[in-house]
């Protein structure tokens, strides 16, 4: 090999390594170790083995969040990938072509600041806004615009409906960003592809389908898995909009929810630390599965 | 921020409410990696002195103290108006420092498990710890020397003598070594049915004292065009619960709840709990729509402001809380739940009122005496005084506040207190003792009371519930004579 | 297979300069995407602008009358109250500078540890690479008690420095993991004739690779940028005396006391105050984002 190539390498490691192998490996080493335990949160402990792992088993209400965290976990990342790459592609390249340019249809960078903004507002925010937006009586937003003659929507006070609420909160913040990074991909495609395909007279929906989506397949796996995590996540808006933390009838509850509940509410912390593990595992198998659909894993040196 | 003076009953503490908004309530920050299986064990050096009559806790005078006050609602002019004063006049040698914080857990409970608490600390709001795991962690100081400590100014009691029954003994905690106090629970919280008495009065409608006179005037309510019953289910079902659980205590008596804090077999299915959730699911059937399963606490409570919801059930914190809403047609008043059967063992008049606000000592600190000494002062009749005109909240310390005319609901809750005499009972404590309990039966009430009134429903599902938590072992049991 | 086939634009092509014509088409589908396009920009605003209203209103108003009614009298107080309580401006200042800095840290970092890992053969590349994904699925609030005890112990709370530091170290994961992707599909052309130059390593990654990669480092300093300015739970842990709080913990601090307090107004207030830096903070922000995205590979 080249010469210094060692000490280059650690020399570039090293810090981002030491970083975060103290404040994140750390810390998530920790959450192993307390998992296998009794401790409350206060003064000490002792060992359990896999005691807390056995509740979790038995536990009804694990059971229910993680089909949340499921649903979750299929409808977040499909439908907002599937909204913002339209939106990216009517942006960048839906107006047709112009003096020989494909470009975005009229108004697309208003669009785009606008879009994105919601992005901007903490999660915390945006829950304590929509809380009002799904008022169920006539004061709140959306009940609010309806005709008066018809019976208030019940949004969070409606079991079946309670966790499409959330959803649909989590989709619109999110919609903007993907926009936005995947106008940066489409971007980067170069404007020849595009024309010569206009020249040999493709419809904008062939553009699409022949030319953008392959070439924007990475960064369309890269949204999907952050979306994936955000799904295992949703904590902030279960926290602050639903009903009792999690109903009605534990209708939104999901797994951070019930990390939360145990290690701080139940004082225990042990058994929420357990929840972390298998939380931890789940995410980490969306990712590799993700991950496997489609990668190389060649290494160039 | 936060400077905010006007000031509500916490009912944070005792209530164990969500957190009204709960933006991602602030989760406690728990211990260090270094103070596993540390920290609790150590010894630290106490400041202590010498008893004397003067001196009843034996704290060294010199010695500084260290309290920290929760600063929400009850605002922190208290500590630092009254009781601080009260206790450099007592001890001019010892200094007091003082801090407040709105984040109790995410400041204090790292110093417990780190071994360097301060000696006072008010353990309230949002981010409070939870007082059980703080007392099986041997955290908290044993009160029992304080409560059987002369009373700072009234002569001839000891402090024990001078609280409101039942003040005690909901900071009392099963231990090694039997049962003891751990917390001065105190502020003092009057439950029952509030209305506006101006309404009432413009509508002639009178107060009910049975269930049938109740159901009547219900109707005239809704047909002027009134909700005539609200709560807000979506963070305060919690209120729901108490006027179920009064209601089960007028009908079988106070033993009836005391079943339910010691987790018998069969309390939660008994005779009494049931007519009272048969009761009461039977008003929500008729009386509320379901939009209120959706509405928090402050949302109905302006509706109530606006004349748009007759009865609600709640705390004497209410009116502080609704200040900023109070219309001149609008006038605080309360009532005690009337009797569900003919047959009730207690009286119309019996009300439900309890102490909460923790404050506890911690063994932690370095100067525990010294804390006990500030909760003594905390406790003397003129402290406890200066608190209710500064907080428009009563204490438990019994009478101080009498003669004086604060407010229209606190005057109202205090008239129904003397009415009560001798029939006032604590309640319960398996919402504090049993977190898990408390949440399944928000859950369920709320079922009950927007989907049909199945009582039966109700009380099996609470009994299993109950059940669960007895045999979970890792769960610390408490009990109640 | 479909691999990352981004191709950035050489170094040698020209920047495209849009011919002015206004020979536009008449396209049948313009109606329709104008239509999904507004209607989701409008969706977008309405909660921003009935937030806004709202915030003048007192609560009667906020529950009882029509959402977007005008207020009956346009209560500045709200405000005032929200301002002097809130210290908002304060918070926004803490928060921009920790973004900043840690954003800033955060791609110098990360860009570094994901070129070794991209484009170096050694041995333990694998397993650090793995280490830094696995982070993608740690549930941020798992770690707030042990990193309590580490940052303690490091003496790090209740310091901007501190905050920054583990604002890296949780943000590595995402960056190296997409920064690994995205550095693999770069041509190796260019940085073989740079080496044929005599340029060493360091020099390579900075003058070859980074401007190369210029639209993968764009897209995710903005995933930065954005979870880093919305984190709540990792400064709640840290930040513990009120003047350094970041904008998050401002705005839970009103909420919390709004509802105590049942004070939406001025709830609604502290909202609209937090809300309008990051728009003004935004328009100027915009153009740059775009102009990053758009001009490719630096000569």
């Amino acid at each position: 090999m080249r010469h210094g190539k060692y000490p280059f390498i650690i020399g570039f490691l090293a810090v981002p390594v030491a970083l975060y192998a103290i404040f994140v490996v750390g810390a998530y080493l920790q959450m192993f170790r307390l998992s296998l335990t009794d401790w409350s949160g206060y003064g000490t402990f002792k060992d359990v083995g896999f005691d807390n792992f056995v509740k979790l088993w038995n536990d009804e209400v694990i059971w229910i969040a993680l089909r949340h965290n499921g649903y979750l976990l299929l409808l977040l990342p499909i439908v907002t990938i599937a909204i913002a790459l339209l939106f990216a592609f009517l942006l960048n390249v839906g107006g047709g072509s112009k003096g020989g340019m494909t470009q975005g249809v009229w108004g697309s960078k208003v669009y785009r600041v606008v879009f994105f903004f919601p992005q901007l507002l903490a999660l915390a925010l945006v829950a304590v806004i929509f809380q009002r937006v799904y008022g169920p009586d006539k004061s709140g937003m959306i009940n609010g615009l309806l005709p008066d003659s018809w019976e208030p929507w019940l949004f969070l006070a409606d079991e079946k409906w309670a966790l499409t609420c959330i959803l649909i909160v989590l989709i619109w913040q999110a919609v903007g960003f993907y926009v936005v990074l995947f106008s940066a991909g489409m971007g980067s495609i170069g404007q020849e592809i595009y024309e010569a395909a206009a020249l040999d007279g493709a419809s904008r929906i062939t553009l699409f389908f022949k030319i953008t989506l392959p070439l924007l397949w990475g960064n369309i796996q890269v949204a999907w898995i952050y979306l994936g995590i955000a799904a295992f996540d949703a904590f902030a808006l279960v926290n602050i909009m639903t009903v009792n933390q999690g109903g009605p009838n534990n209708s939104t509850q999901v797994l951070s929810m019930q990390i939360y509940l145990n290690a701080f509410k139940y004082s225990q912390a042990g058994y929420a630390s357990a929840i972390g593990v298998v939380l931890f595992f789940l995410a980490l198998s969306f990712a590799w599965l993700t991950l496997r659909v489609n990668r190389s894993d060649s290494v160039d040196a | 921020m936060s400077d905010i003076t006007k000031s509500e009953l916490d009912r944070r503490s005792l209530l164990r409410r969500a957190a009204a908004v709960g933006l991602a309530a602030t989760p406690a920050v728990g211990m260090l990696s270094a103070c596993v299986g540390g920290g609790s064990d150590e010894k630290n050096d106490q400041a202590t002195g010498t008893k004397s009559a003067d001196n009843p806790l034996g704290i060294d005078t010199k010695a500084p103290v260290e309290i920290v006050i929760f600063d929400g609602g009850l605002g922190t002019k208290y500590a630092t108006d009254v009781d601080t004063p009260m206790y450099k006049k007592k001890w001019p040698e010892s200094e007091v420092k003082y801090s407040a914080t709105e984040q109790i857990a995410t400041t204090i409970k790292p110093r417990l498990n780190s071994g360097t608490a301060p000696d006072m600390i008010n353990n309230s709001g949002a981010d409070m710890m939870d007082f059980g795991a703080i007392v099986k962690a041997g955290q908290a100081a044993d009160l029992t020397d304080l409560f059987a400590a002369p009373s700072f100014d009234v002569t001839g009691k000891t402090v024990a003598e001078t609280l409101v029954p039942g003040a005690i003994e909901q900071g009392t905690y099963d231990v090694e070594g039997g049962r003891k106090p751990f917390a001065v629970n105190y502020s003092f919280t009057v439950f029952g049915l509030y209305y506006n008495k101006k309404l009432f009065e413009k509508n002639s409608w009178t107060v009910p004292t049975t269930w049938a006179d109740f159901i009547a005037l219900c109707d005239k309510i809704k047909a002027a065009g009134i909700t005539p019953f609200a709560y807000a289910g979506a963070n305060a079902s919690y209120y729901m619960v108490r006027a179920i659980m009064t209601s089960a205590a007028k009908i079988g008596t106070e033993q009836v709840l005391k079943d339910l804090d010691n987790l018998k077999p069969g309390a939660w299915t008994a005779p009494a709990i049931k007519q009272a959730a048969e009761a009461w699911g039977q008003i929500g059937v008729k009386y509320m729509n379901k939009s209120f399963l959706g509405l928090r606490h402050t949302e109905v409570q302006l509706q109530q402001n606006q004349d748009k919801v007759a009865f609600y059930p709640c705390g004497s914190w209410l009116e502080n809380e609704q200040a900023a809403s109070i219309t001149p047609n609008f006038e605080y008043a309360v009532m005690p739940y009337p009797s569900v059967t003919t047959s009730d063992q207690l009286p119309a008049t019996a009300i439900n009122a309890a102490a909460g606000e923790i404050y506890f000592a911690s063994t932690k600190g370095s100067n525990v005496q010294g804390g006990k000494e500030y909760l003594r002062v905390m406790l003397s009749k003129a402290a406890a005084l200066e608190f209710t005109k500064l907080t428009k909240s009563l204490t438990v310390v019994a009478g101080a506040a009498d003669g004086q005319t604060i407010s229209p609901g606190l005057t109202s809750g205090n008239e129904m207190l003397s009415k009560a005499g001798k029939d006032i009972f604590m309640g319960y404590l398996w919402d504090t003792w049993y977190k898990k309990m408390n949440d399944a039966s928000l859950e369920a009430v709320n079922a009950l009371m927007f989907n049909g009134g199945d009582a039966q429903k109700f009380c099996d599902t609470m009994e299993k519930v109950a059940q669960d938590v007895a045999k979970d072992s890792s769960i610390s049991k408490n009990t109640r004579a | 297979m479909t691999n990352l086939t981004k191709t950035p634009r050489a170094a040698t092509t020209e920047p495209v300069v849009p011919a002015k014509d206004t020979g536009r088409r008449v396209n049948p589908l313009g109606g329709v995407a104008h239509a999904a396009l507004f209607l989701w920009a409008l969706a977008t605003v309405a909660p921003l602008i009935w937030v806004a209203l709202a915030s003048f209103k007192s609560n009667e108003e906020i529950f009882l009358d029509e959402p977007f009614g005008l207020p009956q009298s346009w209560a500045i107080d709200n405000f005032a109250d929200a301002w002097s309580e809130a210290h908002i401006g304060q918070y926004f200042l803490n928060s921009v500078f920790v973004v900043v800095v840690s954003t800033a840290g955060t791609m110098l970092l990360g860009s570094m540890a994901a070129y070794v890992l991209a484009r170096y053969k050694f041995p333990g590349n694998r397993f650090i690479y793995y280490l830094f994904v696995s982070g993608l699925a740690f549930p941020t609030f798992m770690a707030l008690a042990p990193l309590f005890g580490i940052a303690q112990a490091m003496n790090l709370l209740d310091s901007f420095f501190g905050l920054i530091v583990i604002y890296i170290a949780y943000s590595l994961s995402f960056t190296v993991f997409f920064l690994v992707a995205f550095f693999k599909t770069l041509p190796h052309e260019i940085e073989e004739a740079a080496t044929v130059d005599g340029a060493g390593h360091v020099r390579r990654f900075f003058q070859v690779m980074l401007p190369m990669a210029k639209s993968g480092l764009v897209s995710i300093a903005i995933f930065n940028i954005v979870g880093q300015w919305n984190q709540y739970l990792l400064p709640v842990v840290i930040m513990q005396s009120e003047d350094k709080y970041v904008l998050t913990q401002g705005i839970a601090n009103i909420s919390v006391s709004a509802g105590y307090q049942a004070e939406w107004g001025q709830l609604f207030a502290a909202l609209t105050l937090s809300i309008l830096p990051m728009i003004i903070v935004y328009a100027v922000f915009q153009r740059q984002i775009q102009a990053g995205l758009t001009s490719g590979a630096v000569k």
